[in-house]
């Protein structure tokens, strides 16, 4: 790290559930959390793309985070919801997450880059310490890529 | 002097000028002897000279002023219309919109003076006028630029004349004191006008948004009595500057003249002296000329020598009253907005309306259909609001044939139909490049050289065509011409050379694959690189371009006859008329401008064709299309066992049956986009939200036939 990053700076993050494991997404991108709704399939699309939502009079694209990180499919309960994110590129983008659970501040120092190459690894930027244990730190722009 | 805020105005209508001039001048090649065509170009020189020298450019000013000169010689009949000079005239349009560009990006008309154009046009004024050209022009120059000062002291200004009392006198000191300037007007209204007091209400109104009026002669009060003649004078402070305050008042109709100066505190009470008063009176009658015919020059002495060039100028028409704004294309697309929340606020009543069954429910049910019909027709109103007619942009074609015609040493004519043709205004902007290229392209690769084309048994001159026309929600626009047609096998040799394909996908490609090659990037055919086509870029462009409109570019050729390259373009981009169908339980939309009918097809119909469902319908055979499979749709259970529903959809003069399993209506859709994040799927165009907050796709029949 060179010298510039050592300034203390804090993000918030909002805690979300996938499975046991909490992460955290930057909340400078959320929209809106919203709950499950009816979708409307679209075809020829990538299988974790579930579908396209009504938020507010625009048409959302949602996606399943699990699928698109190689996790178990979702079980909908009474706790999934949808984070819809705002990217400058591609506009709004839904994630479907299990739960949404918190919003925390972690200093950018204490969050640690991983090393290991986990199944969903290649979405984790790094991880942080909260009271409540660790979190992982969602790597966003590997999420809305189409390569992975 | 701050003219920023007339800037646009400025430009549009420049713009205006520069295109009557341009039409103008190509019939004037025709008919060298229409007079018309003559006054209407003399007119739009003059208009344009006048608005140049309004904004303060110089070069626009006297280039335009030259050009009219000649134009005036011309009506008089000392000079004949010939070849080269229209093509001076041709270079003097392109030197003048250069001008305009130029201050269109920097609000500077730029340096460049065109004096060997002036030169040109003086060289024609020698020619055909005895010498008479040079000496009134510079006579004429120095006159105008006095003309601003001098003009303050014109000779029948009659504001010169007010007696300022003693609370007036004051006034003025303290405006001399904020560093203001008065000035004195004086007003003619034409003798033709009816409400002159409102008029004159008019202008004071106009004079007063810049500044304060201190008196008037007579009294404002005679004014609004109509107690005045056609003449009224005014003395007002203000820190704009004169011009500004001139041009105020005479944008007010019905106006003959305003004169005006800067009020010499001194000498308003006694009349001013000789010299000042007979001198310049020519520059004020010149300035005045400016705005409309006005009395004044009969009163003022017309300078010598320029006699030739101004005496008989007739007058220039009174504005006529504009019945049209120009409104910000911003302020449309808010518009349109709001009318697409309408709309979907609309659907959600009338999804609500339906589902509920209380009895005072037909009253709502009225309502509701009462505010379906209301939407409709705004919608449809805001949608005419932003066509325009296609005319805007083909306009420039003529010319542009015209040049290309002498630079490629090629006879040939346009032909154009259907410039009436609207489209969506942000099309309408877009569409201009990829028609040019298209044109030249015809002009440059299509059309044989004269002796080839007569060796052909072709008729010597080329013929290119231009023809716009609507076809359902779609708008058609074909550029054809009689030239040698594309010859597939030199674009296939050219593209095995290039490395766009192997020899091996070269055999196996049929002829229209080839073709399509021609819109890859970096292709041409040419074999010779000319400045007007053939630099490789062009199809590419065109057909991005295009399809960024939504539209598509289809090419059709005939090896020795010509070719056809049909663009076709969507009329709205916003809210369509769709037919919502359900296929495996989902609800998709269809464009109701696409749809040919509906048909109720038993399956024993169904015949195979190179292994393709087909069906026979009056005559026709239409391949079939199962939605489900191209959706990846699930299949209902309850299929009906002996008949099908299908849509049959039609794209130019192809058709194709769509299989769906349901109807559900007609209904009037807003097209949302899906996103950049989603855009893999070619069959869905867009999608819509129903009246139960439900999104539903939009199915692009194009793409599937």
């Amino acid at each position: 790290m060179d010298e510039l990053s050592t300034v203390r700076t804090s993000i918030q993050y909002i805690v979300v559930k996938l499975g046991e494991e909490r992460f955290g997404i930057n909340i400078s991108y959320v929209d809106n959390i919203v709950r499950m709704q009816r979708m409307t399939r679209v075809p020829e699309v990538a299988p974790y793309i579930k579908g396209v939502i009504n938020l507010r009079g625009e048409v959302v694209p949602v996606m399943s985070t699990r699928i698109k990180m190689g996790l178990e499919p979702d079980v909908e309960t009474s706790a999934t919801r949808i984070i819809i994110l705002k990217f400058e590129q591609q506009g709004y983008i839904g994630f479907i997450v299990d739960a949404v659970n918190e919003v925390v501040t972690l200093d950018t120092e204490s969050i640690e880059k991983v090393a290991d190459q986990k199944q969903d690894g290649a979405f984790v930027q790094g991880v942080g310490k909260s009271n409540d244990g660790l979190i992982s730190i969602l790597d966003l722009n590997a999420l809305i890529n189409e390569q992975v | 002097m701050d003219v920023s805020q007339y800037l646009d105005i400025f430009l549009d209508e420049a713009g205006e000028h520069l295109q009557s001039l341009s039409d103008q001048i190509m019939i004037l090649e025709q008919e060298p002897e229409n007079e018309d065509t003559i006054n209407e170009i003399f007119r739009a020189a003059h208009s344009l000279k006048g608005m140049a020298g309004t904004m303060g450019y110089k070069n626009m000013q006297n280039l335009t002023h030259d050009m009219e000169n000649v134009f005036s010689e011309v009506r008089n009949g000392n000079i004949k219309i010939k070849s080269d000079m229209i093509d001076v005239l041709f270079q003097c349009l392109d030197a003048l919109e250069a001008y305009t560009n130029n201050i269109r990006e920097s609000s500077d008309e730029g340096s460049e003076t065109n004096e060997n154009l002036i030169k040109a046009l003086n060289d024609i004024l020698n020619g055909g006028s005895g010498g008479s050209g040079d000496a009134p022009k510079e006579k004429k120059a120095e006159e105008e630029k006095k003309a601003p000062e001098a003009a303050a002291a014109s000779g029948d200004e009659s504001w010169k004349h007010i007696k300022l009392g003693d609370s007036e006198t004051t006034v003025l000191g303290e405006a001399l004191k904020q560093g203001k300037t008065p000035y004195g007007l004086t007003v003619k209204v034409q003798e033709s006008c009816i409400l002159k007091a409102a008029r004159a209400f008019l202008v004071f109104k106009a004079v007063e948004e810049l500044g304060e009026v201190i008196i008037s002669d007579p009294s404002t009060q005679d004014i609004e009595d109509e107690k005045f003649d056609f003449e009224f004078s005014l003395i007002t402070i203000s820190d704009k500057p004169l011009d500004q305050i001139i041009s105020a008042a005479s944008a007010v109709s019905e106006i003959e003249s305003v004169t005006g100066g800067v009020l010499d505190l001194d000498s308003t009470e006694i009349e001013s002296d000789e010299e000042e008063e007979t001198a310049p009176a020519e520059a004020a009658a010149d300035k005045a000329e400016e705005h409309t015919e006005t009395p004044a020059k009969s009163n003022a002495p017309a300078p010598a020598g320029a006699a030739p060039a101004k005496a008989d100028k007739k007058p220039v028409g009174k504005p006529v009253v504009n019945r049209t704004v120009r409104v910000d294309i911003e302020k449309l697309d808010v518009l349109m907005n709001l009318v697409s929340e309408l709309i979907i606020a609309k659907n959600s009543l009338v999804a609500a309306s339906g589902s509920t069954e209380d009895r005072i429910n037909s009253a709502i049910t009225d309502q509701v259909e009462y505010l379906e019909s209301v939407t409709t027709s705004l919608h449809e109103s805001v949608m005419k609001v932003r066509m325009v007619p296609i005319e805007s942009v083909v306009s420039k074609f003529p010319r542009m044939i015209r040049d290309l015609s002498k630079k490629l040493g090629k006879k040939m004519e346009l032909y154009m139909s259907g410039e009436d043709t609207e489209l969506d205004r942000t099309v309408v902007d877009e569409i201009g490049d990829p028609l040019m290229h298209l044109l030249r392209n015809s002009a440059d690769h299509g059309l044989e050289s004269a002796e080839i084309r007569k060796e052909r048994g072709k008729p010597e001159v080329g013929s290119i065509f231009l023809d716009a026309y609507q076809e359902g929600n779609n708008v058609i626009i074909e550029v054809r011409d009689d030239g040698n047609g594309i010859d597939t096998e030199a674009v296939k040799a050219k593209a095995i050379e290039r490395g766009v394909i192997t020899p091996e996908q070269g055999d196996n490609m049929s002829e229209k694959e080839i073709i399509d090659l021609l819109f890859n990037a970096g292709f041409s055919t040419a074999k010779v690189v000319s400045d007007v086509s053939g630099r490789g870029v062009g199809l590419d462009v065109v057909k991005s371009k295009i399809e960024s409109l939504s539209g598509e570019v289809e090419v059709k050729s005939r090896l020795g006859e010509g070719s056809t390259w049909t663009i076709r373009l969507p009329l709205t981009l916003a809210i369509i008329q769709a037919l919502m169908v359900t296929v495996g339980g989902e609800k998709y939309a269809i464009s109701l401008g696409s749809i040919q009918t509906i048909e109720n097809i038993s399956r024993s119909s169904i015949k195979l064709v190179e292994n393709k469902e087909v069906i026979h319908l009056r005559g026709t055979v239409i391949p079939l299309i199962d939605l489900h499979e191209v959706l990846d749709a699930p299949r209902l259970d309850e299929e009906d066992p002996e008949h099908i529903i299908v849509v049959i959809v039609k794209k130019g003069d192809k058709l194709a049956g769509l299989v769906v399993d349901e109807l559900i209506g007609q209904q009037e859709v807003v097209i949302k986009s899906l996103g950049k994040y989603i855009n893999r799927c070619k069959v869905i165009s867009g999608a819509t939200i129903l009246g139960d907050g439900e999104v539903a796709l939009i199915l692009d029949a194009n793409v599937l036939i």
